[in-house]
């Protein structure tokens, strides 16, 4: 009995991907990637793969070898590539490039209903609620003035003035591919003080207007990008 | 026993790609590290689209090779044979709705299609299961409920989308009709694997095919995922936004955009909802059209099955997605 190339090659490829979950999960980097609805097939595939990694290698010995063609070489190089590419990244979450090409139509199932937005402490998923549905918008319509306390990166809008930009956070219901943004539009904040992309957390009053939703802000103040960058279900 | 080592160069054919694979991903990992792609913004919506389609999609389709090698190594032919024993006409849509219980996304039920169809599973009824799958498993019907709930077209959304998604997949299986596993299955160099557990255990059959599934889907998987990342980023979603209002053309545009993003089946419904300018028929028609072709999709298909496959899967499920999202627009709309 020989070690057969190509079973050690698969055994590789697996053991990669297991080392990239684990390290997902290890980091807490999951977040960047995955909404808290999808996260658990990180844990289940770090498992799964462990096992298949650590099965293939036990039986990778036969009797009948098989040697790795270039060809196998390199399709297990290019499974290889996306987990090169994240473990030398630097963490990073959508941006503003991101919000000028997705929608932002946030009408994603899990967002605020109607008697959400009526009560209780207002967030961008009531906001996004509004955007999604005329009695929704009612009902923020009727707490206009209202205090807010909400977290987001800053986008710039040509044309906007010096104090005003929009506050946009994505809403993801399983991965990152999925994103839809929500925007507010924040006036009143101290001008040319924050930067595109930059993360502020804004408060102040709250005034749905037509099909946009304005917040007056009281404060803006610079903040670090959230552990959870993607509002989830 | 038996000491059948392989001669030395052939050992050193394995070493030098390996080698090879190696120095390149090792050169990539440390350019990315330097370059620090992040500080360009194209580049890092790319490379965030990209990894979470695949983190997201690569347990899928282990899952499904999973499911591929137990059927493979564990059940007895005998049961396809008697499978395949039944009429076609009640073939077709048993497998279809055989998909209610195979709850993954789409990734995951090519593998699991193509060791049915090599099993002795007539081809245009293991295809069926695989298109049908991604649609009528419970958790994508749950995610198109919660994604429409509180709308009037909740339920023509729901049941038209399950209704268009057996049709389309029953359609593409009688299109195939009666060709052979042979003539529709690419042989690849995994399936000498095949008869391997006649020789060694059961477990170790098990682990090979397996791994062979993985490592022969998951290339496909990553080519697949670029190229959805590559169009996401520098494609803008609101170019088709423009034409939401065209009866056909809107159709076709959203049928287009679920090409291009390549969506799993149990979120798509999220964005879907979100194209809240198109009308009922143009919405159905991504949830319907999408599961079943994409991108990433495209590329497993090609791999997976014989040349013109795709082209079929193409034509129909457009043929019945259009046809079928009209209709209920019309009734409902």
């Amino acid at each position: 009995m020989r070690w057969s190339a190509r079973s050690l090659a698969g055994a590789a490829a697996l053991a990669a991907w297991a080392s990239l979950f684990w390290f997902l999960m290890a980091s807490g980097r999951t977040n960047l990637y995955l909404s808290s609805r999808t996260d658990w097939v990180v844990p289940v595939g770090a498992t799964i793969l462990t096992i298949s990694a650590l099965g293939r290698l036990v039986s990778a010995r036969s009797q009948t070898p098989e040697h790795l063609s270039p060809k196998d070489a390199w399709g297990v190089g290019v499974i290889l590539l996306p987990v090169v590419a994240v473990l030398a990244l630097p963490p990073a979450s959508l941006s503003s490039f991101a919000a000028s090409r997705r929608s932002s139509f946030s009408s994603a199932g899990f967002t605020s209903s109607p008697e959400e937005v009526a009560s209780g402490e207002l967030s961008l998923g009531d906001v996004a609620g509004a955007l999604r549905s005329q009695e929704a918008m009612s009902a923020l319509v009727a707490r206009a003035g209202s205090e807010v306390d909400f977290t987001g990166f800053v986008t710039r809008d040509p044309g906007a003035a010096a104090d005003e930009f929009t506050l946009t956070r994505f809403l993801i219901s399983c991965c990152v591919a999925d994103a839809l943004s929500v925007e507010v539009r924040v006036v009143g904040g101290p001008p040319g003080q924050f930067e595109k992309d930059q993360w502020v957390r804004v408060t102040g009053k709250i005034y749905p207007l037509g099909d946009e939703v304005i917040v007056d802000a009281d404060s803006v103040e610079a903040v670090e990008r959230p552990e959870k960058p993607y509002l989830n279900p | 026993m038996v000491d059948i080592a392989q001669p030395l160069p052939q050992r050193n054919a394995s070493l030098r790609p390996v080698a090879g694979v190696v120095l390149g991903l090792t050169a990539i990992g440390a350019l990315l590290h330097l370059l620090e792609p992040g500080r360009i913004a194209a580049a890092q919506n790319f490379l965030l689209v990209f990894s979470s389609l695949l983190i997201e999609a690569v347990p899928f389709v282990l899952l499904g090779a999973l499911v591929s090698a137990v059927i493979e190594v564990f059940v007895p032919v005998t049961v396809f044979e008697k499978l395949a024993g039944l009429p076609r006409p009640l073939q077709l849509p048993a497998s279809a709705l055989a998909g209610m219980a195979f709850p993954v996304c789409e990734c995951g039920s090519v593998p699991v299609a193509r060791r049915l169809a090599s099993k002795g599973l007539a081809p245009s009824a293991a295809i069926t299961f695989m298109l049908a799958a991604p649609i009528l498993n419970p958790i994508v019907i749950a995610s198109t409920v919660i994604a429409y709930r509180g709308r009037e077209s909740l339920w023509a959304m729901v049941l038209g989308r399950s209704a268009l998604g057996l049709v389309a997949a029953v359609a593409v299986g009688w299109v195939i009709g009666s060709r052979s596993s042979g003539e529709m299955l690419r042989v690849r160099r995994g399936d000498a694997v095949a008869h391997d557990h006649e020789h060694g255990s059961r477990s170790a059959a098990f682990f090979g095919h397996l791994s062979s599934d993985f490592v022969f889907m998951g290339r496909y998987l990553v080519l697949g995922a670029a190229v959805a990342a590559a169009l996401q980023t520098f494609v803008p979603q609101t170019v088709i936004g423009s034409v939401a209002g065209a009866p056909v053309v809107s159709l076709l545009a959203m049928m287009g955009l679920a090409f291009l993003l390549s969506l799993c089946s149990e979120s798509d419904a999220f964005v879907a909802a979100s194209f809240v300018q198109f009308g009922v028929g143009a919405q159905l028609a991504f949830l319907v059209f999408g599961p079943m072709v994409d991108t990433k999709l495209g590329f497993l298909y090609s791999a997976t099955f014989s040349k013109g496959f795709f082209r079929v899967v193409v034509v129909t499920v457009a043929a019945v997605t259009l046809v079928g999202a009209l209709w209920i627009e019309v009734l409902v709309g």
